[in-house]
This record gives C-alpha cells, structure tokens and sequence, in this order.
C-alpha cells in the first residue's frame, strides 16, 4: 500500500463529505432535525469529561485490533482471525484472573497479560504453518478458526471454566487482577495506556529496527495485495517473518481480549461478543497500514461510535446509522482507482509532491 | 447403542434444511473461488436479501414478490462488490467485510427506523413461501423424506447437478476455470475474464438473495437482527472443503448440516456437549485443506528436457 498521499487526504475529506451528506438525507427522510442531531452527536463524541472517557475506553480494543492488522498485513498476511484470537485471550485472562490467588496487583495483572498474548498468538499458530508449510490460504483457516474460537470458549464457559449454576460463566475475577478504573462515572481503565504504548512501540519496531525491517519486507513487496516473493530474493527468510508477524498479530489480539475482560467485563462468560476483530481491519485501512495511522483512525472511529450511542440514548435515531456511514466511508477510501485518478489534476499532482517532500 | 436413536427421518430432515441455504452460498463462493474471486462479503448479500425480503412480502403481501425483491437486494450487493473491486480497484478481502459491517448495521438500522423494533421483527401479515408436497408420493414411504419442503430446497438438489454439468462440460465452465488458475493464459486464449468474474459474482449474489430468503421467509417467516449468523463464511468455507467443485461444496455443506442437525437434537440431551460435536467439520475442512495443498505441493510438474 502506499503512503499517506494529499490524494487520500482528499479522497478521505470527500468521502467524509459525501457520508455527511448521505446521514442528512437519511434524519430528514425519517424526520428528525439533522443539525440537532449533529449537535448531539458532537457532544457524545468529544465534550465532557464522561464522554470522552468513554470514547477512549471503547477505543482501547480498536487500537489493539487495527495494530494486529496492520503487523499481520505489512507481513502479508490477510489475518481476519484477531476476533478469534480475542475470545481465547479474554477466556484465558479470565481464567488466570481468578485461579492465582496470592499475588501482587502488578505481577497477577502482568501475568494475565502475558497469559492472554500467549494463548492468542498460539491460536494463529495453526493458520500461519498451514499457510507457509502446506499453501493453505490463511484468510480461510482464520475464518474457520473464529468459529472454532466461538464455539470453544462457549464450551469452556459452559463447562469446565463454569462457576455460576445459572449463568454459563467464570467466577469474577480477584481485584489483584483488575485493570484499574480511575473515575467513577466511566470504564475508561489503564488498559487504554497498554493499548497506546503498544502502537508506538509498533511503530518503533516497524520503522527503526532491523527484526521490523525483515518483516514489513514480507509484505511490502505485495504487488497490490498479492505476495510476490521479493523479499526472499534479498536474503530475508519470509517464511519466518511471515509466521513471526502473524504469531504478532494473534498476540495483540489476545491482548485486546485480555484488556477486555480485566478492565471491563472483569469475568468471562458465554454471551460475551467481541467484533471489534473485524471493524479492526478496516480501520487499520483507513489509517493506511501504519501503526500510528491506526491508532488515530480508532481513536476518530470511537468517537464516532460513542457519539452514535449518545444520540440513540438521547433520541430514537438508530445508533447503527453511524457503523452504515462508516463503511461508506470504507469504500471510498478502499476504491484505489478513485484515488489514483485524482492524479490526473495538475494541482493534486503538484501538492502530492510538495506533502511528500516535507513530510518524508 | 442408545445415541444411535437420533439417526431418524426428522434428523434427516433438519439436516435438509441446515444444509440448503449453506450450499446455496457455497455453490456460489465455489464459483467465485473458481475464477479467481474471494468473496467474502456473501454474508452481507444474504443478510441484506433476507431483511429486504421479508419487508417486501409484509408491504404486499405476497410471498413471490417478497422473493423476488429479496433476490434483487442480493443481485444489487454483489453489484457493489463488483463495482468497487473489479472497477475502482480496491481489494476483494476488503470490500467484502466492508459489506458484511455494512449489511449488518443498515438491517439493524432499518428494522428501527422502518419497524420500530429491535431484535426480530415477525408480523402475521408476512406471507412465508409454502412448501411443496407431491400429490403422487402421499401414502408411500418416500413421502417423508422426499415431500414437504420449500421450493429452495429442491432448488439445491437441481443446482448441484446443473452446476456439476456446468462445470466440467461446457465451454463456460472451462472458461470460469481457466480465469482462475491462469489469467493470462486465459485471456491469451480468448476469455474475457473480466466479464467471467462479473458473471460468478452476479451469479453468487442470486444465490445468496435465494438463501437469504431461505432464511426469512422459507425456514422460518420472521427476521432476527444478524440472521445470517455465520452462515456466508460457513459457506465459503465449505466450498473450500470441497476444492471449489459443486459437487464437492455440496457435499461439504450437508456434513455441516449434519454437524448442526446432531447439536440441535443433541441440545442438553446427553452428556456430550453439542458443541464438541458442531466443531468437527470446522476441524475436518482443515485437515482436508491440509491434504490439497499437500497434493498441491508434491504435484511438481516435472519440466521435460528437449531431446536434442
């Protein structure tokens, strides 16, 4: 994929032009006043300490996922397994949230931690050998393994992780293991800082280290999105970073569900939904693959969400409209050739170029 | 042997119908998958033709006309697949879980705003489309396994042995074929294939729109909000576990129809947990894509030296 260019910018600004346009539409037909909405909308995203406590607290997963996304695909790597990666997170942070008694706050929260990046990054295991070892297409075997995700932690919570007799779920987790909340009025936890030091150490590794320079080399030889195998001409095992990047990304997802259940849910059980794998893909998208582009795209992202559940709770518009607009968005964003035949303006051309220079 | 109980004609029959609107999917994400196409966005077109069919058939009334608008809302998803894959350029992958986001918030969105409900939506007003009984099996012993189903039921029988045909017999198949294990050669050969991937995809968003309105207005007559529930990726999936061959797809999704008839009867009744048992095609389909792309790996083709 290429960098962040004026022309996605612009494509982006339309796009957010045109989604606007859609949603006024959309409240005048079924007759609501939209600049009311809107005004509403505004308040829920990002005014407040409540409100924005809770967009950074629905962002913390989001983060997690879009960076997962982003280690696997500049890998090469389509993993669209990070929800089933969530589940076994969550359900094994659970489960070692209330089975170590007699820790410390810092080493049993750690410990969970680790355990829920462990468990997740070994379940992509199976999916990243299949993929190099016997040519299986990983976006398959991802998939079968959310099912297998679901109905596996849905088994365990029902049976041997079952401490409730009426409810299918794991007892609470002990207060060691917590993720602390610090305000009363929100969820918003320490899980969040995890989330953004990880996107900055993602960056780090991606950008400045020679391990990210062998692995984003698997990936950024893509001709489109399809691997070319250019990065096993100059020397650089590709097998390897492939299954070094995708044992990454199930790990962050793990982590998400990890954070999920110590810092919000604070016990596992069998209605629990996570399906922040998948919109984590296409955010990852909108921030153009680059840990740093994630972490923005989630945070705007959430806002937007938890702006959308503010009017549904303030109004009787439909908090779904907001997840309808984005995805518009999504496909403005994904067309291409809609963003390369912007070249085609003298004026793009030359202020693509003057972007690129400064920035670099 | 008591478990054995459960294998009866009701357990066949349940099956049927787990398995039909699986292999409606699968015949099309085979087809797709055989030219090339990744489609992963077949759960939005059923989900969409579903909601679109049974709010059809609650404004008039009629049970064909709820079908038909059902299908069209499948037909026009796959349309904006095509449009933005094939012809703005953006990746399949992407497109299509863009889709699946989209088709399940604008359902959810359009039973509040239109229904004012959450959750499902079932009126007596929604015509259901009736099952079929054949006059000239009543009072044999076929009667219960082969009359009384809906229309799509049958319809994937058919399909199954039309698209085998299809498929190895005639110039189209081959045509679907070549575009997707060589493009080049295939266009070299004459093939458009722009317009075989076009053809898949459209075929793939009917099938979708019959399986959508397989689930909301054949199986059941109500709408519950993510209706799909899996069902598209399932039926990619059993395509894949059937190599991408009609035959195959189809007889991949009545092994996860027989997965999901035994842990519906299953539920609560012995001490096996169903669950357990609903893993095992998921388990089978990646052993069975271990064994292809094993075969894929040892079928090196040897490249013969010229005799001088």
């Amino acid at each position: 994929m290429e960098k962040f260019s004026f022309k996605d910018v612009l494509i982006l600004f339309a796009g957010t032009i045109i989604t606007i346009g859609i949603a006024w539409v959309l409240l005048t037909v079924t007759g609501f006043v939209p600049r009311e909405i809107g005004k509403l909308f505004f308040e829920g995203a990002v005014v407040g300490q409540r409100n924005i406590l809770n967009t950074l607290n629905i962002a913390t997963p989001y983060i997690l996922t879009s960076i997962a996304t982003v280690v696997s695909f500049r890998v090469g790597m389509f993993n669209i397994g990070i929800n089933g990666s969530m589940y076994i997170g969550g359900l094994y942070a659970a489960w070692a949230g209330y089975k170590f008694t007699s820790l410390g706050h810092i080493p049993h929260v750690s410990l969970c931690i680790a355990i829920a990046i462990i468990t997740g990054s070994l379940w992509m295991l199976l999916p990243a050998l299949l993929k190099v070892y016997a040519g299986v297409s990983e976006i398959i075997s991802t998939i079968i393994l959310n099912f297998v995700a679901v109905l596996f932690v849905s088994y365990m919570a029902n049976g041997p992780f079952r401490a409730d007799p009426i409810a299918p779920a794991t007892p609470r987790i002990l207060e060691t293991a917590e993720l602390k909340q610090y305000f009363p009025n929100s969820q918003f936890n320490s899980g969040f800082f995890i989330a953004v030091i990880i996107a900055f150490l993602t960056y780090f590794i991606l950008k400045k280290t020679t391990f990210g320079y062998e692995l984003r080399s698997g990936g950024d030889g893509l001709v489109g999105f399809y691997p070319s195998r250019y990065s096993s001409y100059l020397g650089i095992p590709s097998d390897r970073s492939a299954i070094t990047g995708m044992l990454i990304s199930g790990g962050l997802g793990g982590l998400a569900g990890g954070i999920e259940i110590l810092g919000n849910a604070r016990y596992f059980y069998q209605e629990l939904l996570f399906n922040q794998g998948f919109d984590g893909i296409l955010i990852a998208i909108v921030g153009k693959l680059e840990p740093i582009g994630g972490l923005i795209a989630s945070l705007f992202w959430s806002a937007l969400r938890n702006g959308g559940l503010f009017v549904d709770y303030k109004t009787e518009v439909s908090r779904e409209i907001v997840v309808i607009l984005l995805s518009i968005l999504i496909f403005f964003v994904s067309a291409q050739k809609l963003v390369s035949s912007l070249e085609r303006f003298k004026f793009v051309r030359k202020l693509d170029a003057f972007f690129t220079r400064k920035i670099k | 042997m008591e478990w054995l109980e459960i294998f009866d004609i009701s357990l066949f029959r349940s099956l049927i119908r787990s398995a039909t609107p699986i292999a409606l999917i699968g015949f099309g994400a085979a087809m797709c998958s055989a030219s090339g196409v990744l489609n992963i966005g077949l759960e939005g077109k059923m989900l969409n033709a579903a909601f679109v069919g049974i709010a059809a058939s609650y404004y008039s009334g009629s049970a064909l006309t709820g079908f038909i608008w059902g299908v069209s809302a499948g037909v026009l998803t796959a349309i904006l697949f095509g449009v933005l894959s094939f012809n703005l350029g953006a990746d399949e992958v992407l497109v299509g879980l863009a889709i699946n986001i989209f088709s399940i918030a604008g359902t959810r969105y359009l039973l509040e705003t239109l229904f004012k409900r959450r959750g499902f939506f079932s009126d007596p007003s929604i015509q259901g489309i009736d099952p079929i009984n054949f006059e000239f099996l009543v009072d044999t012993r076929f009667e219960k396994i082969l009359s009384g189903y809906t229309p799509s039921i049958y319809l994937v029988f058919f399909l199954a042995i039309v698209l085998y045909l299809v498929y190895y017999k005639t110039r189209l198949g081959t045509a679907i074929r070549a575009t997707g294990e060589n493009p080049e050669a295939a266009e070299d050969a004459g093939i458009n294939t722009l317009r075989m991937k076009w053809l898949t995809v459209i075929f793939s968003g009917v099938l979708a729109g019959i399986g959508g309105t397989f689930l909301s207005l054949e199986n059941m007559t109500l709408f519950t909000e993510g209706m799909s529930a899996g069902k598209g990726y399932i039926g990619l999936v059993a395509s894949s576990f059937g190599n991408n061959t009609p035959l195959g797809t189809f007889g991949a999704s009545l092994f996860f129809g027989l997965g999901d008839a035994i842990g519906i009867r299953l539920q609560g009744v012995y001490e096996l947990d169903s669950r357990l048992i609903l893993m095992v095609p998921y388990a089978l389909t990646v052993v069975v894509l271990i064994l292809i792309g094993i075969r894929q790996r040892i079928r090196v083709r040897p490249v013969p030296i010229p005799e001088q």
